[in-house]
């Protein structure tokens, strides 16, 4: 092994390799760190979550204890849900940075609760959020740029070329110098990712799968600078072309392909299904108040024995509307869900294409904070928010009044922290890929010489 | 060396069959060789032996082939005809051989500028799977002339001449039997030039066939058993050292002039 100690000593002089692995290391180290301090933030607020909703719930019982008046305490009292992050979501905050993780739901129309809060944070939508995913996606190709353009090509503009290839076979030389500039930039990415894993608890699957996609997105940006060198152009002309494969492949053609799929699969705003849902609520106002009833037991049968509405406001009719509100808009959301579901499997086919979109859906799979992740908080809201709806409407639709121990039995919600997201076998497969053109470049590596 | 008197210069045609090596074998041999880039041929009909422990300096203008030469050696280029051999080893066709019985020191020596001399010559030595210990690597540079507090100072800072003594001391430290160099002599002043050539003395005391290319003619004469002039890609003719006195240097530089025109 003593190659690795003068390879190594090569390296670790050279000023300006040894500032771009630094540089590297703490950039991977302040993603994890910013990463960890962002989800510590998410747990200490969820945490604050569930205190201060027994406190609301309390000041609603004791405001309307003695009305037992089951309307105002299912209008007046809100619920907490919250998506804990997972062990490994301080690597990728993806969805997380732009939908809530907690939000708070009563028995009124779901639909214009879940997405009220959908331009949450819209600022960190444009940029993305500094965290290891930008780190490894963004920035880790530019550092094995910078030490690799110049494999071949800075030797023979020192002159060296001809020297060192008169005692050792190229091959072997250049094979051997990227192992090493791959394992310290690995090291450099992995260090802080595996010291972070462990500090959240993250199982080994997900370490494992997070080093994988590292090591393969790395073998490809390697292998790519490989086949760039075999081309034996001058150093400027590597990095150039180097340069816009990283412009092109990590920027230019997943915005186009982003666009295209925009196009191609277009899909309303949440904030659209807000809005037609709060329309039909509204509209309930102005229409008969027994066309609304009638509709509403039409759909739910099981209340049609309640009692007439008597004049006057009723609740039942009013939580009625609303749950039709939600109902009139059940095709927009489906069509909502599948355009946005359609989009997340034309990206992952596009992974195959596009290391970096592969690298990047694997990490926030990983970390449970994917668009899968958001559909599946939207789930629980969903089968929580059923929970509400089926412990108020015996009391409102058969006029049974509630009293402080019956609300004390209401639904809590119950989810503790995720696991990491498990990931497809077609998803590391696509990543796989990456490893392939890491061969190449490996391959093409021995021809690499004095031409 | 005497340029005064003409009876020191034996010369006579390559077919004429100069003398070739001076050991049992030549360490360096190439046979009828052909070579070219592409289409283009630069070497004609090559024929060069030398033998353990001989200098022979190759003369020759720009163009003549001499880069070419080495590059045959070396292995960069493929001979289209005819056959090369270091050491008994095809430099093409058992290019790992070849490489361990050849050290080449190049016109201007590129090392490792961040690196100390020692550390150049580890990581060469490594390189070349040579490498036992820094105490061999001291001894090579003290034996190149290398001063010792040299060793550890970075070779950003060298001269010439002190990069050409790192090179040398690869070589010795490689113990390898054949040299090539490429205009070893130019760029340095006449003191250093003449270090240069003492140092040449001292790998042929040690039995190693040196190659050199080069346009210095009186650095040849001082040094050289053998010279040859190549021209047009073609061994012109060779001189032998002969006597005391060497070599004629006003009859070499007048051939030398005769074949640049």
């Amino acid at each position: 092994m003593s190659w690795l100690i003068h390879e190594l000593r090569l390296i670790l002089r050279s000023r300006l390799s040894l500032c771009a692995l630094l540089l590297l290391l703490a950039l991977a180290a302040a993603a994890v760190g910013i990463g960890l301090h962002e989800v510590a933030r998410q747990h200490q607020a969820i945490e604050r979550v569930g205190p201060l909703q027994e406190q609301d719930a309390a000041a609603v019982a004791a405001r309307y204890a003695d009305t037992g008046d089951p309307g105002s305490h299912a209008y007046y009292t809100f619920y907490g849900t919250w998506d804990a992050p997972s062990d490994a979501a301080f690597l990728a905050l993806g969805l997380r940075d732009v939908a809530p993780f907690v939000l708070r739901v009563r028995a009124l129309g779901l639909q214009s609760q879940l997405y009220e809060g959908e331009t949450f944070n819209p600022e960190l939508a444009l940029s993305g959020r500094f965290d290891f995913a930008f780190v490894l996606i963004y920035l880790a190709p530019l550092f094995v740029i910078a030490l690799l353009h110049d494999l071949v090509s800075g030797e023979r503009q020192s002159g060296r070329l001809r020297l060192l290839l008169s005692i050792a076979d190229g091959g072997s030389l250049w094979r051997r110098r990227v192992a090493l500039r791959y394992a310290l930039l690995f090291a450099c990415l992995a260090v802080p990712v595996v010291a972070g894993m462990l500090l959240s608890g993250a199982s080994m699957a997900a370490m494992g799968v997070v080093l994988a996609v590292v090591a393969s997105y790395l073998a490809f940006w390697c292998g790519l600078s490989l086949l760039v060198a075999a081309r034996n152009w001058p150093t400027v002309a590597n990095a150039t072309a180097l340069m816009g494969g990283w412009v092109l492949l990590t920027l230019v053609l997943p915005t186009l392909a982003n666009v295209a799929l925009t196009r191609a699969i277009p899909v309303h705003q949440g904030v659209d299904l807000m809005l037609a849902q709060r329309q039909a609520v509204h509209g309930a106002w102005e229409i008969p108040r027994e066309d609304t009833m009638r509709r509403f037991y039409d759909s739910h049968p099981e209340w049609r024995h309640s009692a007439p509405l008597p004049d006057g406001f009723h609740w039942k009719w009013y939580l009625a509307f609303h749950q039709l509100g939600d109902e009139s808009v059940a095709d927009e959301v489906s069509a909502y869900r599948a355009g946005l579901q359609a989009r997340q499997e034309w990206t992952a086919r596009l992974g195959w294409l596009l290391p970096g979109v592969s690298a990047q859906a694997l990490l926030h799979r990983v970390a449970d904070t994917d668009l899968r992740a958001q559909l599946d908080y939207q789930d629980r809201i969903a089968g929580f928010h059923r929970e509400i709806r089926q412990f108020y409407y015996p009391y409102l639709f058969e006029d049974r009044p509630i009293g402080a121990r019956d609300f004390a039995d209401r639904p809590v919600y119950e989810a503790s922290p995720g696991p990491s997201g498990s990931v497809g076998l077609h998803a590391l497969l696509a990543l796989g890929l990456c490893w392939g053109i890491g061969l190449w470049g490996v391959l093409c590596a021995g021809r690499l010489g004095l031409r | 060396m005497n340029a005064d008197t003409g009876n020191a210069v034996t010369a006579s045609a390559v077919d004429g069959g100069v003398e070739a090596g001076k050991g049992a074998g030549n360490v360096l041999e190439a046979s009828s060789v052909e070579a070219g880039y592409g289409e283009r041929s630069i070497l004609r009909q090559l024929d060069l032996r030398i033998g353990p422990g001989e200098i022979y300096a190759l003369l020759g203008g720009n163009g003549a082939g001499k880069t070419t030469t080495l590059s045959l050696f070396l292995g960069f280029v493929e001979p289209t005809a005819g056959r090369v051999r270091v050491d008994g080893f095809d430099p093409v066709a058992q290019p790992v051989q070849a490489r361990r019985r050849l050290a080449y020191i190049p016109e201007n020596v590129a090392l490792y500028e961040h690196l100390s001399a020692r550390e150049n010559v580890a990581y060469l030595l490594d390189l070349a799977g040579q490498y036992e210990g820094d105490e061999a690597i001291d001894r090579a540079l003290a034996a190149a002339g290398l001063q010792g507090s040299a060793f550890d100072r970075r070779v950003g800072g060298f001269s010439k001449g002190m990069r050409q003594k790192v090179a040398i001391a690869l070589a010795l430290a490689r113990s390898v039997p054949a040299l090539l160099l490429d205009e070893p002599t130019s760029g340095l002043d006449p003191q250093a030039t003449s270090e240069f050539n003492r140092l040449l003395d001292v790998l042929r005391d040690r039995g190693i066939a040196v190659l050199m290319v080069t346009h210095d003619l009186l650095s040849a004469a001082d040094v050289a058993d053998r010279i040859g002039f190549l021209d047009g890609g073609r061994l012109l003719e060779e001189v032998a050292a002969d006597g005391e006195d060497r070599f004629n240097v006003r009859a070499l530089h007048r051939r030398y002039a005769e074949q640049a025109a």
